[in-house]
């Protein structure tokens, strides 16, 4: 069971973790896994994030569906006339 | 016509250096100016801003940023802007700049802006000296935005905040958070004058469209919001 103490401790080390500093990750319980959804700006701050989250809460079972930001160049512009 | 490209929230650190750098390479082709909205590091060190710096700097466009409350999380402030003003980036807090475009003068009003909320739902100068001083914060730095956006003399008016001035563009945050995304003074201090654009950062599940009170329009431009390198704007 993950309770309520586990999701807030696992979101405030999301940010205040000095190898993380991600404010933008949701942490959200589900019945059965705690699932981490959001988008981050490298592989590796993924990475970081289920090492650090697994070293800290072994017993939480995950669910990670954390994207890397997309940083293409925009193929339009928004007219404000 | 001037053209604005702006995007906020890069949280640059080593292991992103060179992601933005191939789109960067065309904005020159896009756009007149590039504004940062704030959250340009992850921590706000002196090394993390000499990575923004190598990947904003030299783009042959004027490059202006806001910071963010990242960007303030070291208590390296000098030493961060030194480093991007060294890179020719201005950096505003409180402040404005103008830029010669082939489209007018853009005048540009900055500040990093601060929590609060919105109308009916926010925080009051009152009680506690650090509840006092956090809704303090947000006044002063709006008073700033509202005094650099009236004292512009330019042809097109865009202000650059990192905190968001309207709840519109927060739609997918928690409203639980909205006091710490913004505060419906710097939409006033926006509002004060005729602003053409309002851009700021920091809801990364926030939404990309909003306007004022005022009918000012206003866009977040968190990367994780626009998704991709940034977005360009077309004013007047």
């Amino acid at each position: 069971m993950i309770d309520e103490y586990t999701e807030a401790a696992i979101q405030r080390l999301l940010t205040e973790h000095g190898g993380l500093a991600e404010q933008g990750i949701k942490v959200i319980r589900r019945e059965r896994v705690l699932v981490l959804c959001g988008e981050v700006e490298s592989r590796q701050r993924r990475d970081e994030i289920l090492r650090l989250v697994h070293e800290n809460f072994p017993d939480v079972p995950l669910s990670v569906d954390i994207g890397v930001t997309r940083a293409s160049a925009p193929t339009e512009a928004e007219e404000l006339p | 016509m001037i053209r604005v490209a702006a995007v906020g929230d890069v949280h640059m650190d080593q292991d992103v250096v060179g992601r933005f750098r191939p789109a960067l390479e065309r904005l020159p082709e896009q756009a007149d100016v590039l504004l940062l909205a704030g959250d340009l590091t992850r921590h706000g060190t002196e090394s993390e801003a000499r990575c923004v710096a190598a990947e904003f700097g030299g783009l042959g466009v004027p490059v202006v940023a806001v910071l963010g409350n990242h960007d303030h999380h070291c208590d390296q402030v000098p030493q961060v802007v030194k480093v991007l003003t060294d890179a020719g980036i201005a950096v505003l807090e409180g402040d404005s700049t103008v830029v010669d475009t082939p489209g007018g003068t853009l005048g540009i009003a900055g500040a990093k802006g601060f929590g609060g909320g919105f109308a009916g739902r926010c925080a009051s100068e009152f009680g506690e000296p650090e509840m006092k001083a956090f809704v303090r914060t947000t006044s002063v730095t709006a008073e700033q935005l509202g005094a650099a956006l009236r004292d512009l003399d330019c042809d097109t008016r865009v202000a650059l905040t990192h905190y968001a001035p309207v709840p519109d563009t927060l739609a997918g945050e928690p409203p639980e958070i909205y006091p710490f995304l913004g505060s419906y003074l710097l939409g006033q201090a926006i509002d004060s004058a005729p602003t053409a654009l309002a851009v700021h950062g920091h809801a990364h599940a926030g939404t990309e469209r909003g306007t004022t009170p005022g009918g000012v329009r206003v866009r977040n431009v968190a990367h994780p919001v626009i998704k991709q390198a940034y977005s360009v704007f077309h004013l007047g």
